[in-house]
């Protein structure tokens, strides 16, 4: 467990440490909605903007980079397949394929919102300690009814929590796998199979020794909430966030 | 006064395997208490009985005059469990969340659990690692950790499942210098192992456990000497008929 993985809490003091999580919260959702809606310049404004985020709370870049490696086969994917998908201007025409300029266009844009809406939520993953996201999290969903809100947070907090334990043993399981020559097999299908059997169920395995752990230490779901406060300057962010995400739809 | 008192003992596993069976055995408050045994002797599962982890096919155990059954809560409070693996009890982000883990499962007030979080750091020598990831420390610290998770529950009886498992010398000297001095500041510490040399030198009273039973109950001076009879490995000096040596010398 000494390397750790991108998506998990990284402590510090930064503003955005500190930062109401309620108002962090609404911050992020703003963001990622604004980004769906957003073009090409407005999505250049967030990408610089996060990419300044980024250096500031000091997130370890080499690292981020090597953690979203697969993430950027989803993304080759997706374009590959939103350019042959979409109808227009051929821009290159293969016996039964053509790919378009306004598929690669478009293909692009939805890529660029996809990674933006990853970062945003890198870099709020990073800031928060999950006790505190849980708080905010019940506290957003206390006026809606027929939602348990105190199971909903509890649940959130705990699939946060198993990211960085499931990313690690899947690397673990791969390594292992790589010492016994899987490499020699070109079957990504074969290779996918061998590797998610096992990382299920070491999985389940570490989640219920937690869960003993956890039960050992009177884990109950009324227990003693962070206590969240907010102050002058966390509307002040809000309110340059609105003020941002109105600036990168028009 | 006995701080533990069981009776009657047995666990049968869902898939028919013997846990432990018919075990009857009393603890006194303060005592230092190793069990020994083979794998698969039944040593996690008693333990696991005692803050009611997992529920007896039959018999009961009593903490301090309170049936686990009939108050698990309190017997959470009461015997803190350090176990076998440390990793997967981590459940903080910082080392400071995961110590006060239990004491918000307790709903106690913010600033209590501060005070709490603090001693209980300061006991196992991690206030300087507050900040820090739990996940980047030391085998050793994580063990001293999930001990001081425990303390800020305010525990009397500490449990230790292989406290020794994955730790280097200096990781086994940290952590049992840590369980000595916390049997000397009064509490009952019981521990399991399969091997004796680490501990047996601090112990008061050796039990060892076969087949899910209790075979063996006395001063370690006693029947220390029969210990390969029942699968464990006796410590290199008592083979050669001398006295064990603390790891802590
Ligand atoms: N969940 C389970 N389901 C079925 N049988 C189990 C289960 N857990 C333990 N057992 C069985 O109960 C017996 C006692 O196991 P236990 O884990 O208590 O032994 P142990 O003394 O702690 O051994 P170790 O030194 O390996 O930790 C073993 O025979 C084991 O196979
Ligand atoms: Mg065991």
């Amino acid at each position: 467990m000494a390397s750790m993985t991108a998506f998990s809490y990284l402590t510090g003091a930064s503003a955005l440490h500190r930062m109401d999580v309620r108002f962090k919260l609404a911050s992020m959702i703003l963001c990622s909605l604004a980004t769906v809606k957003a073009q090409a310049d407005g999505l250049l404004l967030l990408t610089l903007a996060l990419g300044i985020i980024l250096v500031y709370i000091r997130l370890p870049l080499n690292i981020l980079i090597r953690e979203l490696r697969y993430f950027s086969f989803l993304l080759l994917f997706v374009f590959i397949a939103r350019s042959l998908a979409t109808p227009g201007e051929p821009f290159i025409k293969l016996s039964f394929v053509t790919l378009t300029y306004e598929g690669i266009n478009d293909g692009a844009l939805v890529c660029w919102r996809l990674s933006n809406i990853v970062f945003v939520g890198i870099i709020f993953v990073a800031t928060t300690r999950p006790s505190a996201l849980k708080t905010a999290v019940e506290w957003w969903l206390r006026p809606l009814p027929f939602v348990p809100e105190q199971r909903v947070a509890v649940m959130m907090s705990l699939v946060i929590r198993f990211m960085p334990v499931i990313l690690e043993q899947a690397r673990e399981t791969a390594d292992a796998q790589k010492a016994r020559g899987v490499e020699n097999r070109k079957n990504p299908f074969y290779r996918l199979k061998k590797i998610a059997l096992p990382v299920l169920i070491r999985t389940f395995i570490t989640a219920d020794e937690l869960a003993v752990a956890m039960d050992a230490r009177c884990y109950t779901e009324k227990r003693t909430s962070v206590s969240l406060t907010a102050c002058r300057n966390d509307w002040l962010i809000l309110g340059g966030v609105i003020l941002f995400c109105c600036l990168m739809v028009v | 006064m006995n701080i533990i008192e069981i009776k009657n003992l047995s666990h049968h596993f869902a898939d028919g395997a013997i846990g432990i069976d018919d075990i009857n055995l009393t603890i006194r408050e303060g005592e230092f208490v190793v069990f020994a045994g083979m794998n698969g002797s039944g040593k996690s599962t008693l333990f696991r009985h005692l803050n009611g982890l997992l529920t007896p096919s039959n018999g009961t155990v009593i903490l301090d005059g309170v049936s686990v059954a009939d108050d698990p809560k309190r017997a959470r409070r009461m015997v803190g469990m350090v176990f076998q693996n440390a990793d997967s009890q981590i459940v903080g982000e910082t080392v400071y969340d995961d110590v006060a883990f239990g004491p918000e499962n307790l709903g106690l007030k913010r600033d209590i659990i501060a005070q709490r979080v603090s001693e209980a750091l300061n006991a196992v020598n991690l206030s300087t690692h507050a900040d820090q990831r739990p996940h980047l420390l030391s085998g050793g610290e994580k063990r001293r950790l999930a001990i001081a998770g425990i303390l800020a529950m305010g525990s009397r009886v500490l449990v230790f499942d292989e406290p020794f498992s994955n730790l280097d010398y200096p990781g086994i000297r940290q952590v049992l210098n840590q369980i000595v001095t916390l049997h000397h500041a009064g509490h009952t510490i019981l521990i399991a192992t399969h091997d004796l040399e680490k501990v047996i030198c601090h112990a008061q009273r050796l039990i060892f456990m076969k087949a899910g039973n209790i075979i063996r109950d006395g001063a370690p001076n006693d029947n220390l000497k029969e210990a390969e009879r029942f699968g464990v490995r006796a410590p290199c000096a008592s083979r050669f008929g001398k006295e064990p040596v603390s790891w802590l010398l």
